[in-house]
């Protein structure tokens, strides 16, 4: 198993250098990703060290695999072989090598991240993953600013984790995880933020609304599900080992709740294809969190023993990561096969997949949105079930605020919930299954595309109908029973005593003999199909007369206004309503600010003057001194 | 107050006509200088079928067209909405799907004969449209026709605003989802037509009117039933409007919805229930010198509650008008009348009846006993204008009420 | 106050007499229309007198709905177009386009309201029924739509 590991590690590495014969490059990362499914499978056996080098004293560099790093393996791996494959036919669209080098080395970053035990390997991981994702995004070309926000936010992130193991390494005299259990509450805090950074949770998603809807699609897919998988991962890590704080995991539940519902909020309201998925990962991280939140308060809430709730609840943030992961890289290489074939960029636009492109790619778009807008028996039904479940029951918990604000999440998260089904509704009616107004895409290589897509979709289901299997692999046989005719383990349940039950096995085999007797009827009927055109008040519907996408969120723009910022633009011949999403306000802001801040530093240092130049060098030097003193 | 109500365009023995409501009455003028004074006059002018035609463009901007067979407006006709959702940007309506060009087949007929196609106009107005043509055809013949056919003009005009005005009502409150109240006013609408059939023998009140006479005069017993009818639709109407005024539910939606101001209504050259919403009087009562005057009704808001309210309050007074002078009615029959009149065999002539909705009014050229020129004008292409403003800027939901609340018919607009 | 639902239901608008059409169908009627009828309608140049004749039809008097009789909102669910009067040129295209909306099987009837005009006329249309002149009253459109749900009836 470690030589799988070492092997993963070899072939990004091989795929980054042979990043000159692009396909190459890509067939040695799915080879990468191949080796790192099988060594996270392996693992699922029992925990494994791999490496272990000691600097000094407390410090020392170890790499391990365990349970959690084994299946967030298999959940990264699975995404990276079908980001590889299906980029091997992309690159004919995209020859760019900053792009192949970019991509494998940030999976390499991440395979790095999995296996670290220890601040300072991870901060390496970390940091490989940020630049070199920011090298992917500079393929754009002329939009560097904009991928300066998203490296600004990295390194905030970088930041945030580097303070955090300093402060404990201060109190513990160690970098190591296991340290963690006597970590401090500054540590705590800046750990988690530094991991909720990497989430885009509200409001440090301000880099997503600018570069998303310029970069290659398998770049927007990996920023999307694995790299957002391992702020995950980090708040999964960290949050079982470190001391109980009430406030701060009432925070985390509040902050993930606020974030599920802007990131629904927005996502109904953005005209660009790929625009609605990111804000769709805002949403689904948002939940993750605030399930990692209920967890943490779970575990060790003082004068109760909650351990059933605990493990629901982490089973829950578990089951969104796996669907989200799952199905936003299906969502995205869909949305970007289609996109593609198409050439466009507005939802408005690219109408009609299933007709116009493929029945696969739009398969793929309304099995991946159906999942996120809840469709049971998919796998997004079973985490959204979850994470309500979970919140409904803060009324175990002894306390009036946790009852108070678990309410507040609760109506957050079912408001997200519904908006995203609403932006999902959107999605898939225009794009998959909207009219094509008799256009034809462009042809491109299309044949490992279709058979990620057809990959991740059986997967999707599968995930949802195997739902006690997946539940079993995640390690919580204990959540599954069997009530009420249903034979144990196919019902999940999210209390004990018995809360509430689903089982999408169930349902799925429901559905299918619903779905087979009206069939059946219909084809022994044999009745003679006529096909007319739809009706529209008696005339065909010419190009300016079908319902635009925009339109069908305007209803929520309007009535929501004040969290909109909803302008109407008319002039005598033309109308728009404009949206504004406030919350990258900050990140706007701060960008104005570093530009002026900027400006003026090259006004001073860079005006020719040697001497000025020298006396910056040595400044920034002291500075980092005194900081490195104060830090150790 | 004179309002502009048609343009006549000139040929090659005479200038352009402007066809003028003075104080309630038709007015041939024949000095074009006079066109700068009516704002309305370039539309009429042109009287272009498609109204309001200029599409709007922008991000997720799309022309909502409703129409032209739909189950709501049922007349053929067709909206284009112009909206980004929920807003309309701009209404245009479009009348060509309904023009069956009867002015056209009026030409090369006997004034006999295109009564009967003004009759068919808008058959809901076919006794204003009958009076108007037949006042303008015995204009241009110098016909007078006698006392009792005038008489019964007046009176039945009020029958035909009985009719049409509850018909509107009840449109009107379906459409502000009022159902039990709708279902009333539309037993009393089949009522009204019952008793029109009861006085002219036709549901439409169609040809009984004639040049210089009249047709069919009803019984002593059809009298008494049709006096009994209307006292019964008066009383019960009342009920149901007080009824109606109670409820919140039904005046919120009306209010302040669909408003056009004094100005914009004279710049149309509105006339009927929508001019007299906003506080101006069009002198309906202008033709009824031979009978008692009918009080004018105004409100001043301009909404389509003030349109309901003029409605409503007209249909109690002309049911009691009814009432009234059919008690007297029998009385009223042909004396020394137009069968002994020579009339002429040409001229030209115009007239002009206040129907339900507004001024009908009719030019006529009429050359050797045949009609050489004709023009309709009616207060539904006016009134189509209106409707295309004062839905501009409403949300959808608005749409069934403000436009029912103007009363106006895609046949008589169309033509 | 007077409640006017109650006042409704006790002075029983509805009238029960005989409802007689002025013409017979021209063709067989389907069976599957039996006390369920469907009807979508249609002006396509009318002088709207039938458009208010529609409209009385839908009134208490005539509670059509007690037939199993309703109007739709969409060609689509409807058993018979009823076409009110004769199409104008620019009504035809439409008219055509509605026929072909019909589900099967469907019937069409036609109320021409001005039949000495003789510039404007009907199409070839499908299963055409029932061809009503001039302004039928709402009793006799009624008639005639009972005689494809209700064929066999007495005196009500």
């Amino acid at each position: 198993m470690i030589l799988f590991y070492w092997l993963s590690l070899l072939c990004f590495a091989g795929g980054a250098l042979a990043c000159f014969r692009i396909k190459w490059s890509y067939i040695l990362g799915c080879a990468g990703s191949a080796f790192a499914l099988a060594c996270g499978i392996r693992a699922l056996a029992g925990p494994v060290p791999i490496f272990h080098y000691s600097l000094a004293t407390g410090i020392t560099l170890s790499l391990g695999i365990d349970h959690l790093s084994a299946l967030f393996m298999i959940l990264a791996a699975i995404s990276w072989i079908a980001l590889s494959v299906y980029s091997i036919d992309y690159s004919a669209l995209y020859p760019h090598r900053k792009l192949t080098l970019g991509i494998n080395l940030c999976l390499l970053g991440m395979q790095l991240i999995l296996v670290a035990r220890d601040g300072i390997t991870l901060l390496i991981g970390w940091e490989i993953m940020t630049v070199f994702a920011f090298l992917m995004m500079l393929t754009a070309g002329k939009f560097f600013e904009r991928a300066y926000r998203f490296l600004a936010f990295g390194e905030l992130s970088t930041a945030c984790l580097l303070l955090g193991f300093a402060a404990l390494y201060k109190i513990t005299g160690s970098l190591s995880f296991d340290a963690l259990k006597s970590a401090g509450a500054g540590a705590l805090v800046l750990l988690s933020l530094g991991f909720i950074i990497k989430m885009d949770i509200v409001p440090f998603h301000g880099w997503m609304r600018g570069i998303y809807g310029e970069i290659p699609d398998n770049c927007a897919a990996l920023l999307s599900a694995p790299v957002t998988l391992m702020g995950v991962y980090g708040m999964e890590r960290i949050m079982p080992l470190v001391p109980a704080n009430v406030t701060w995991n009432i925070v985390l539940i509040l902050l993930g709740a606020f974030s599920a519902f802007w990131g629904g909020l927005q996502a109904v309201a953005v005209g660009k294809v790929r625009l609605l998925p990111a804000y769709s990962t805002v949403e689904n991280n948002g939940m993750i969190l605030s399930a990692i939140g209920f967890y943490a308060l779970a575990r060790s809430f003082p004068g109760t023993n909650l351990s059933y709730l605990a493990d629901f609840a982490l089973a829950a943030s578990l089951v969104i990561a796996l669907s989200h992961t799952f199905a936003k890289t299906l969502l995205f290489l869909s949305l970007g096969h289609a996109k593609e074939a198409y050439n466009v960029q507005q939802i408005e636009e690219a109408r009609g997949i299933w007709s116009g492109v493929g029945r696969i790619p739009a398969l793929g778009i309304v099995v991946s949105a159906l999942s996120f807008s809840a469709f049971p028996p998919l796998i997004g039904y079973a985490g959204e079930w979850m994470i309500l479940e979970t919140i409904f029951q803060s009324y175990r918990f002894p306390s009036a605020a946790v009852a108070f604000f678990g309410a507040l999440a609760g109506v957050l998260t079912a408001l997200a919930i519904g908006l995203i089904g609403f932006a999902m509704i959107k999605l898939i009616g225009y794009t998959a299954l909207g009219y094509d107004h008799g256009r034809k895409s462009r042809h491109i290589p299309n044949g490992l595309m279709h058979g990620v897509e057809i990959a991740l979709i059986l997967l999707l289901g599968g995930c949802g109908v195997g739902l006690p299997l997946v539940i079993f692999t995640l390690g919580y046989r204990g959540l599954l029973t069997g009530l009420l005719g249903v034979p144990a383990p196919l019902l999940l349940a999210s209390g004990q005593p018995i809360f509430g039950v689903i089982s999408p096995t169930f349902i799925a085999i429901i559905m299918i003999v619903l779905l087979l007797i009206p069939i059946w009827i219909f084809l022994r009927g044999r009745r003679r199909v006529r096909a007319v055109r739809s009706w529209n008040g008696g005339l065909r519907l010419t190009e300016n007369e079908f319902f635009s996408a925009p339109a069908y969120s305007e209803i929520l723009e309007h009535v929501l206004r004040s969290l909109y910022r909803t302008r109407e633009i008319n002039t005598a011949a033309r109308s728009s309503v404009e949206v504004e999403d406030i919350m990258i306000r900050p990140t706007r802001a701060l960008t104005r600010l570093v530009r002026k801040i900027g400006e003026g530093e090259a006004l001073i240092l860079m005006n020719g003057k040697i001497s000025a130049y020298v006396t910056y060098i040595l400044f920034l030097f002291v500075l980092a001194f005194v900081i490195g003193m104060i830090v150790m | 107050m004179k309002l502009l109500i048609g343009v006549i365009p000139p040929n090659e023995e005479r200038a352009e006509r402007l066809f003028v409501l003075e104080e309630g009455k038709a007015v041939l003028l024949k000095n074009v200088d006079d066109a700068r004074v009516y704002p309305n006059y370039a539309l009429l002018r042109d009287r272009p079928a498609r109204i309001n035609d200029r599409p709007v463009s922008g991000s997720g901007v799309f022309d909502f067209r409703y129409g032209p067979v739909t189950a709501g407006i049922r007349e053929a006709g067709c909206f284009h909405l112009y909206t980004y959702g929920e807003k309309i940007l701009r209404a245009g309506i479009d009348l060509s799907w309904k023009a069956r060009g009867i002015e056209a087949a009026m030409l090369a007929r006997t004034p006999d004969a295109a009564l009967r196609l003004a009759e068919t106009v808008c058959s809901n107005f076919a006794f204003s449209h009958s009076v108007a043509f037949s006042r303008a055809a015995e204009s241009a013949l110098g016909l007078v026709p006698d006392l009792a056919a005038r008489k019964w003009r007046i009176l039945l005009l009020e029958a035909e605003r009985v009719t049409n005005h509850l018909y509107q009502l009840s449109r009107l409150s379906a459409a502000a989802a009022q159902k039990v109240l709708a279902a009333h006013l539309s037993a009393l609408f089949e009522d009204a037509l019952r008793l029109n059939a009861c006085l002219g023998g036709s549901r439409y009140l169609m040809g009984i009117n004639r040049l210089g006479a009249w047709e069919r005069y009803p019984s002593a017993a059809d009298s008494h039933t049709a006096i009994e009818g209307y006292i019964l639709i008066a009383r019960k109407f009342r009920q149901l409007y007080e009824h109606s005024l109670a409820n919140y539910n039904y005046l919120d939606r009306l209010h302040a919805a669909g408003v056009l101001t004094p100005r914009q209504v004279e710049d149309f050259g509105l006339t009927g229930p929508t001019l007299r919403a906003c506080g101006l009087d069009d002198q309906l009562n202008s033709g009824t010198e031979h009978l008692v005057n009918l009080p004018v009704i105004t409100h001043n808001e301009g909404d389509a509650l003030a349109r309901m309210e003029i409605r409503a309050e007209e249909l109690v007074n002309s049911c009691q008008y009814l009432a009234d002078h059919l008690t007297t009615a029998n009385t009223w029959r042909q004396g020394s009348g137009a069968e002994q009149q020579q009339p002429a065999t040409e001229g030209e002539g115009c007239g002009v009846a206040h129907s339900p909705s507004g001024a009908v009014g009719y030019y006529l050229n009429i050359r050797d006993g045949l009609i050489r020129e004709a023009a309709i004008f009616t207060p539904s292409y006016a009134g189509m204008h209106a409707v295309s403003t004062a839905l501009e800027d409403l949300i959808f939901t608005d749409f069934p009420f403000v436009f029912d609340s103007f009363g106006v018919h895609f046949a008589d607009a169309a033509r | 106050m007077q409640w006017w639902p109650f006042y409704g239901l006790k002075r029983q608008l509805a009238e029960s007499r005989e409802f007689a059409s002025p013409v017979p169908p021209m063709r067989a009627v389907p069976r599957i229309f039996r006390h369920s009828l469907f009807i979508y309608v249609i002006d396509v140049g009318s002088s709207n007198a039938l458009n208010f004749e529609i409209s009385a039809l839908e009134s208490p008097q005539y509670s059509i709905h007690r037939y199993g009789i309703y109007l739709t909102d969409s060609p689509r669910h409807a058993d018979i177009l009823l076409v009110l009067g004769k199409p104008t040129a620019a009504m035809l295209p439409p008219l055509l386009e509605t026929v072909s909306q019909l589900p099967e099987p469907f019937c069409i009837a036609t109320i021409d309201d001005c039949p000495e005009d003789r510039e404007r006329s009907y199409p070839d249309l499908p299963n055409h029924i029932c061809a009503l002149e001039g302004i039928p009253s709402p009793a006799q459109i009624l008639g005639m739509l009972l005689d494809l749900s209700t064929p066999k009836r007495k005196t009500r």
